[in-house]
């Protein structure tokens, strides 16, 4: 499945432009020395951080794209910081727990 | 059509969380970091002949070895505090204009920071930064994406703060 019909399904919210790729996996997780120690290349990394060092962490390790949970607001430079990483980042009401569920749901295992 | 499992030449073994602790010396001043791996990060503050060590600050990460499938050997990186992703850093600064320009060849720039002892940090050795580098382009899925980390040629220590390298600062706080 695409990062972009995942969104759609979803309803998440393009915090970024749409940098479509295949999910391959989820990780979630709100500590970024997990991520790099445990994300893989391809994952959807699901967190409820939205700093820079979230970015850093994820274009590391080579996630797909990253959905940050509970509504948190992107600050600008993280924004510009993704975009220019070329990963997209959506935000969503949902916390982690129900953005889980509905991934599962999707089909993604 | 079946799709044969890759073989990763170096893996992450011997992944041990804990925290990464920073303290300062009452009277020099004196800056130093270490890694601990107990279950709650050690706040207290201690003498050591004359000098009066307080903690500054801690964050949760880890530490690691690599091993290299190939050999069996296992390079340690015990001295690694974090790595520091060029983006956060200055945008005047020479690790964010070269990571600038690497960044049009799909190139990210890292900066590998070690902890530090009264003397300053020790630069990791470039064996050292190679085995790092490997481990994590050939997990890497985008193509034509590259890593590169290079060892704090910079001296940056002495220019950013903990917080901006990629580890786990004020956790606890989810504002």
């Amino acid at each position: 499945m695409k990062v972009q019909e995942l969104a759609e399904r979803l309803e998440l919210v393009a915090a970024t432009k749409l940098f479509d790729r295949d999910v391959t996996g989820v990780y979630i997780s709100d500590m970024v020395s997990d991520v790099i120690a445990n994300a893989k290349a391809g994952d959807l990394l699901v967190t409820a951080q939205a700093h820079a060092n979230v970015i850093a962490a994820a274009n590391l390790v080579d996630t797909c794209a990253i959905v940050i949970t509970q509504g948190k607001p992107l600050g600008e430079d993280v924004v510009k910081m993704a975009e220019k990483a070329e990963i997209s980042v959506f935000t969503t009401a949902l916390n982690r727990w129900q953005v889980a569920t509905k991934l599962y749901e999707a089909g993604v295992r | 059509m079946t799709v044969e499992p890759v073989t990763l030449r170096y893996e992450m073994v011997n992944v041990r969380p804990g925290y990464l602790m920073i303290e300062q010396e009452e009277h020099t001043l004196v800056r130093r970091s270490y890694f601990a791996s107990d279950r709650v990060p050690p706040w207290e503050e201690y003498r050591e002949g004359n000098a009066f060590w307080r903690p500054q600050g801690a964050a949760q990460t880890f530490q690691f070895d690599v091993r290299d499938t190939v050999t069996g050997e296992v390079v340690p990186f015990g001295e690694l505090a974090g790595l520091l992703y060029y983006a956060c850093c200055s945008r005047d600064s020479t690790v964010y204009r070269i990571g600038d320009l690497a960044h049009d060849q799909r190139i990210s720039l890292y900066v590998a920071i070690s902890t530090e002892d009264e003397e300053g940090p020790v630069l990791m050795p470039a064996e050292k930064v190679r085995v790092l580098n490997a481990l994590f382009n050939e997990r890497l899925k985008s193509p034509g994406k590259k890593v590169l980390i290079l060892p704090d040629l910079f001296g940056l220590h002495t220019q950013i703060t903990y917080q901006q390298i990629a580890i786990d600062f004020g956790l606890t706080s989810m504002e």
